[in-house]
């Protein structure tokens, strides 16, 4: 088999800084991530994670830096142009549709359903008919596969934390992505959710999809990562397998204070 | 009251009934679907009614006593849908700075300070529409088919104005069912995740905002047919917030709910009180009206922003999935609230209830 390091990686983040005005979030991060291997981010609270993923997926303009998704240069993509390249996310507060139902959360998502073209809304309506259907039947398999069904009628708002979680990765399964960022996705998951999460984030990467992960909880990180990645800062003081990162130095001092 | 003058009364009241239902339509596709608080919508209204007035009373002389620009006679249909494009036109023109990505405070700030500049810009500049006098002697139309100074005029042009109500209302139920109208919903309730999953946010809302805008054109144009007049009164910032109210009450994102909304607020809040004995001095049940309508927007923003009558919920059937198992029979379902096919059965039966 072939390991997912040797494979080319589908995001390259090239010394990457993000700013807040004078403070730097992120300050000169060069990651890659290859299709099919899951890269855990951790790091102490303010350490720039998720300011970091919010620049891969282009909610936030990187200072200065270059990201490459699939060898194309994405940098200056607004983030609904990098979704419809194969990028999609989890927030750290899920982000869910709170007035869309389940179903709708999940059609919404589903490839040419980002209603941008009026004309295919309305005159277009066939073509528009025919995605639809294609949608609602990936939703239905989704539902199915993650024991959603009898909760698919029920608006967003009424789920539980851990259900709008699931609600949040299957809206993003509906793009067949390429690249998954996922912020702290088991923060406030009932356990036997997070067991069902953990499954399915190792289940998505064997299908071939890159996934970058921020996680708190250590043993989420060493079940379901490939490779470590360890932040302090702004800046990336280890990386390696989970076991390669634990040992270092760096991170003891960072984790200890 | 005789009956000529309730007669005269009651087609009154069907007009602008259904002109305020118009209104409301083209703002709950704005605020209600697409969540922008489009504070200025009056604005577009007096946009199409300016320009179906100054379309039809022809070029300024002497003897017209009033003053506006672009005076010219062109057909009733070809008014119309000018005074459509100059709502569509100047929202195009407010969306460009308007709908870009902020706050949403901070949106409704600007809309509704934008209501006020270009009220009092049209109040200080007399040579545009002759200022607070406002114009006057617009022609009734399609006077050749029915006698414009009858009733029945009035009742004929009440029959068109509902009849125009139910082409859009097809329209507006037609475009939020799409997936257009669910990508609209969507970023409403979470912008960042939308842009995430590939709807272009801003181009969004800036097609909804021009789509609200033709629609609040055509309520000004149908108006100003009507009432023969129209001025600097009649598009005050607080006419925004009724119709606000009417979709509040009557339903966000619910276009059959609006009208509901816009019977309560517009005809038995507003229309009324004008016909109930007054008291105190002249105007104060003018102005205890918008007291009221300013005290149920204020409720009604702090207790249901999402409205009062909850938003018609999409279920999956419509997308021809398999129903769900029925509900299990009442005395189990309460035995067993943990089973999720009879808690899903219970919200659907409260109709959301539980909402935040
Ligand atoms: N919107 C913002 N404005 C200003 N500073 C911010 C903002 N978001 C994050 N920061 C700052 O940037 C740093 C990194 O934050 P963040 O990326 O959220 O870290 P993490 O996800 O690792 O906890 C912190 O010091 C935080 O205070
Ligand atoms: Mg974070």
């Amino acid at each position: 088999m072939l390991a997912p390091g040797d494979l080319r990686p589908l995001v390259e983040v090239c010394d990457l800084v993000v700013s807040y005005g004078a403070v730097r979030a992120v300050d000169g991060v060069t990651i890659s991530v290859a299709p099919g291997e899951v890269l855990g981010i951790v790091g102490p609270n303010g350490a720039g994670k998720s300011s970091l993923l919010a620049a891969v997926g282009g909610q936030l303009r990187p200072t200065s830096g270059q990201i490459r998704l699939d060898g194309v240069d994405v940098t200056k993509l607004p983030p609904h142009r990098r979704a419809r390249r194969g990028v999609v996310r989890t927030f750290q507060d899920t982000s869910e549709f709170g007035r869309l139902t389940v179903f709708e959360n999940l059609l919404v998502a589903g490839l040419g359903m980002h209603g941008a073209s009026l004309y295919a809304a309305t005159v277009g309506a066939r073509a528009q008919a025919r995605r639809t259907a294609t949608a609602a039947e990936r939703a239905a398999e989704l539902l199915a596969r993650f024991e959603l069904e009898p909760m698919r009628d029920t608006y967003a708002m009424e789920l539980s934390g851990g259900q709008r979680r699931l609600v949040e990765v299957m809206r993003g399964l509906m793009r067949e992505p390429k690249l998954m960022l996922l912020d702290e996705p088991t923060v406030g998951v009932a356990p036997h959710l997070s067991e069902q999460l953990r499954r399915e984030y190792r289940r998505i990467a064997a299908s071939g999809v890159a996934v970058l992960m921020i996680e708190h909880v250590l043993e989420v990180v060493e079940e379901v990562s490939d490779r470590v990645v360890v932040m302090d800062n702004g800046s990336v003081i280890a990386e390696g397998t989970y076991d390669q990162v634990m040992q270092s130095q760096a991170v003891r001092e960072a984790y200890l204070g | 009251m005789s009956f000529s003058s309730l007669d005269f009364y009651l087609a009154t009241v069907v007009v602008i009934f259904g002109v305020d239902v118009l209104s409301a339509w083209g703002l709950n596709l704005q605020y209600g679907y697409a969540g922008i608080p489009n504070f200025s919508f009056i604005v577009f209204q007096a946009a199409g009614a300016y320009t179906a007035a100054i379309l039809t009373l022809g070029p300024m002389t002497a003897t017209s006593g009033q003053t506006y620009v672009a005076g010219t006679h062109v057909p009733f249909p070809v008014a119309l849908l000018a005074a459509v494009a100059a709502g569509a036109a100047l929202s195009a023109v407010i969306g460009v700075f308007a709908m870009k990505r902020m706050r949403a405070d901070y949106q409704a700030a600007i809309l509704l300070i934008l209501a006020l500049i270009l009220n009092q810009f049209i109040v200080t500049d007399t040579s545009l529409f002759n200022g607070t006098s406002g114009l006057a002697n617009v022609s009734r139309p399609l006077g050749s088919l029915v006698n414009p100074s009858t009733t029945g005029w009035q009742w004929a042009y009440a029959a068109l104005v509902w009849a125009i109500c139910a082409v859009v209302l097809f329209a507006v139920q037609r475009l939020s069912r799409s997936s257009w109208g669910r990508a609209l919903r969507a970023q409403r309730d979470h912008d960042a995740a939308a842009a995430a999953l590939g709807c272009n946010v801003v181009a969004l809302k800036m097609q909804v905002f021009v789509i609200g805008g033709a629609i609040a054109g055509l309520s000004g144009g149908l108006l100003v047919f009507y009432l023969q007049a129209f001025n600097t009164a009649s598009w005050g910032y607080e006419e925004t917030l009724a119709i606000f109210v009417s979709i509040l009450i009557g339903g966000v994102a619910n276009n059959w709910g609006v009208i509901l909304g816009t019977f309560l607020v517009q005809i038995v809040f507003v229309e009324v009180p004008n016909l109930l004995p007054q008291f105190g001095y002249i105007g104060l049940v003018d102005a205890l009206e918008w007291v009221v309508i300013g005290l149920l927007w204020m409720a009604a923003i702090a207790l249901r922003p999402q409205g009062v009558i909850p938003e018609r919920r999409v279920r999956a059937e419509r997308f021809g999935l398999p129903a769900l198992r029925r509900a299990l029979p009442a005395a189990t379902a309460a035995a067993a609230p943990g089973q999720q096919g009879a808690h899903e059965e219970r919200l659907g039966a409260t109709g959301g209830a539980s909402r935040r």
